[in-house]
């Protein structure tokens, strides 16, 4: 079984925020209004920081970082959820079931990288930018649930429907398919694929260079590498 | 105190009674009409975000756990230990201690996002992960629960023996519900502010002592709005016992804030002492939970009077509220240290947890749902000792005006 991963190269990476449209994009997830963003209650799968790590405007290092979630393998989050709505696929993606989600929130708690969201409100129906949605629910698990509803948690799931289809297709996931963050990258600064597979283009990137993963010393075991800047 | 106490319902016949239950029965619709304000619209009407996923109703259910197994403890003076001098009170102690627990759980409840579902924390390993806290612990407050339950019928119907019994299971049962109830927070590794192996044991000192000291507010005011006669020394020994418990508090908040102070993450207890919450845990937390009530406490002369004490306790009751608050809400609004270097913009913004209309009438609707239930309890079960009132029923009639008095002291608190 394939262990799926992902490798962003803080070199390459612009910050333009492509990644963080397309997965809005592809996941039907609802573009809430600035005072939501504000209120830190719009919805993000995928988000980009801005992180200043020495000196001041206008002499400072500023390292962007964009963060999915990082697909523990050790995931607190799955911990922790008492109603088994976030549990942890073969291939290690986690995932949240809408379905069983109770809406207590203490997954959010429990992440170490505050990639969980909760559904504030009912989502509108024109703020979908996909209503076509879902075409086949029995193809395609859980995902994509028509509308989510409100007061359950969502979060990134690596576009496991993608990688799904791409299998049942006899595709090569990694090289045909990517999902949809990777795919819109203008500088080609993620990768995506097997990091069992010395093969794979995830493997070959992390034995050219220096990397890291995010809050390593939790021990959460991230499953997102980042090359060195 | 006689050995063979009888115990009668209160009257409840008085013009100032039914008001008190009119006016805590409108909370209670009010209560009802927020929690559909908060589930046709979602959670967005309260003050909850994705910073700080955790507000007033967690606060306050954390908060009633506590209080109720602090008065279970004190209830066990009398039905475990068989102190005689606290007969008088050790039914009321676990009428609080059911009602209070039902308000948490109502709490819980109302506080889940899909509140339908939650019967999948009671699917035992089938449908549900029992590697939660939450999980677990739908064992310890449902069996919690059909304790004090069984507990409050056997008090009443003075089987004394199997009282005993049932009340010791109860008291540990208490104990353990609490330090689980710690272990939510302590256990979450991300959080600095939060995580501590110490949190369940610090849980449990503040159980006691919120319970204890909301015991001694209700049972002095209940006695003394139904002039009933109530032994000072039961309140005075109450209040010595809730000063050496605050110190076993004290120690149990120094030594985990002195490690998160100490080495190598600080930016969590620097955030707490300094942030933007401060005085959740200055004010409320350590000077009205702990410095103000020793004081009194240990005052030579105002810890001996039954003012003094009381005062004391309705401090400890209001610091300990701000305990509570003082970790849920600093505990998630502290921003993560996800890379070294300081995080630009909302993201690296600390938490803001607004006070909002209907997260607060709801909340203020529970604890007038815990009074009124409680108040119902007193009229309608024989709790509180016969003597004199059945004796000066006049006298009684006009001491009961003041109840409302009474339970807005106790709303207050809550």
């Amino acid at each position: 079984m394939a262990r799926w991963g992902m490798v962003i190269d803080l070199d390459k990476c612009v910050g333009c925020q492509a990644c963080t449209i397309a997965c809005k994009e592809e996941n039907n997830i609802p573009h809430g209004s600035p005072q939501e963003q504000s209120r830190r209650r719009e919805i993000y799968w995928n988000r980009v920081l801005a992180i200043t790590e020495e000196g001041e405007y206008p002499t400072q290092r500023v390292q962007v970082l964009s963060m999915p979630c990082m697909q523990c393998d050790q995931a607190p989050c799955v911990t922790v959820c008492p109603a088994k709505a976030t549990y942890r696929r073969e291939d290690g993606i986690i995932m949240q079931d809408f379905r069983r989600c109770i809406g207590c929130r203490y997954c959010i708690v429990a992440c170490p990288y505050g990639v969980r969201n909760f559904n504030f409100k009912d989502q509108l129906q024109e703020e979908y930018h996909r209503p076509d949605l879902p075409p086949d629910r029995a193809s395609r698990g859980p995902w994509p649930f028509p509308q989510r509803v409100r007061g359950v948690v969502e979060k990134c799931t690596f576009n496991f429907h993608r990688i799904d289809q791409a299998l049942r297709e006899g595709k090569k996931v990694g090289v045909d398919v990517v999902p949809a963050c990777v795919e819109a990258c203008p500088t080609k600064a993620r990768a995506f694929g097997d990091l069992d597979d010395p093969e794979s283009e995830v493997s070959r990137l992390l034995a050219t260079r220096g990397n890291f993963r995010l809050r390593e010393n939790l021990g959460t075991e991230p499953k997102v590498y980042y090359l060195q800047g | 105190m006689a050995g063979d106490l009888t115990y009668t319902p209160i009257e409840g016949k008085t013009r100032g009674f039914r008001i008190m239950v009119a006016i805590l029965g409108f909370m209670v619709a009010v209560l009802i009409a927020s929690f559909l304000v908060m589930y046709l619209s979602g959670q967005q009407v309260w003050g909850i975000s994705n910073a700080v996923p955790w507000g007033q109703l967690i606060t306050f259910d954390i908060y009633f756990i506590g209080l109720s197994a602090g008065a279970i403890v004190v209830s066990g003076l009398s039905y475990v230990l068989r102190r005689e001098e606290y007969k008088p009170i050790g039914r009321v102690a676990v009428l609080l201690g059911l009602i209070i627990f039902t308000g948490a759980m109502v709490c819980v409840l109302v506080d889940l996002g899909r509140p339908e579902k939650f019967w999948r924390l009671f699917m035992y390993g089938y449908l549900n992960n029992m590697t939660s806290m939450f999980a677990l612990n739908s064992i310890w407050y449902g069996g919690y629960l059909l304790l004090m339950v069984v507990y409050l019928w056997l008090a009443i119907e003075n089987k004394t023996r199997l009282a005993m019994i049932i009340g010791t299971i109860d008291v540990l049962w208490a104990v353990g519900v609490h330090s689980f109830t710690g272990a939510i927070f302590g256990l979450i590794g991300t959080r600095e502010i939060m995580f501590s192996p110490i949190k369940p044991f610090e849980f449990i000192a503040a159980a006691l002592t919120s319970g204890t000291a909301l015991l001694t507010v209700v049972v002095a005011a209940a006695f003394k709005f139904t002039n009933r006669s109530l032994d000072k020394k039961v309140i005075t020994s109450l209040g010595r016992l809730l000063s050496f418990i605050i110190i076993v508090l004290f120690v149990m908040v120094f030594f985990d804030k002195l490690t998160h102070i100490y080495f190598p993450h600080r930016e969590g207890a620097i955030f707490l002492f300094t942030g933007p919450y401060w005085w959740l845990f200055w004010i409320f937390q350590i000077g009205m939970g702990i410095v103000i009530p020793l004081i009194i406490l240990f005052h030579p002369r105002a810890g001996k009077t039954v003012r003094g004490v009381i005062i004391a306790c309705i401090s400890v009751v209001i610091g300990v509220l701000g305990e509570r608050a003082a970790l849920v809400i600093p505990g998630t609004a502290q921003v993560q240290q996800l890379y070294p270097g300081h995080i630009e913009g909302m993201w690296g913004a600390a938490g803001v947890f607004p006070i909002t209309l209907w997260e607060t009438t709801l909340t203020l609707g529970i604890v007038c749902l815990v009074a009124l239930l409680f108040v119902l309890g007193l009229r309608f079960l024989p709790l509180l000792p016969a003597t004199e009132a059945v004796k000066v029923p006049a006298a009684s009639e006009g001491g009961e005006e003041a109840l409302p008095e009474e339970k807005s002291v106790t709303e207050a608190e809550g």
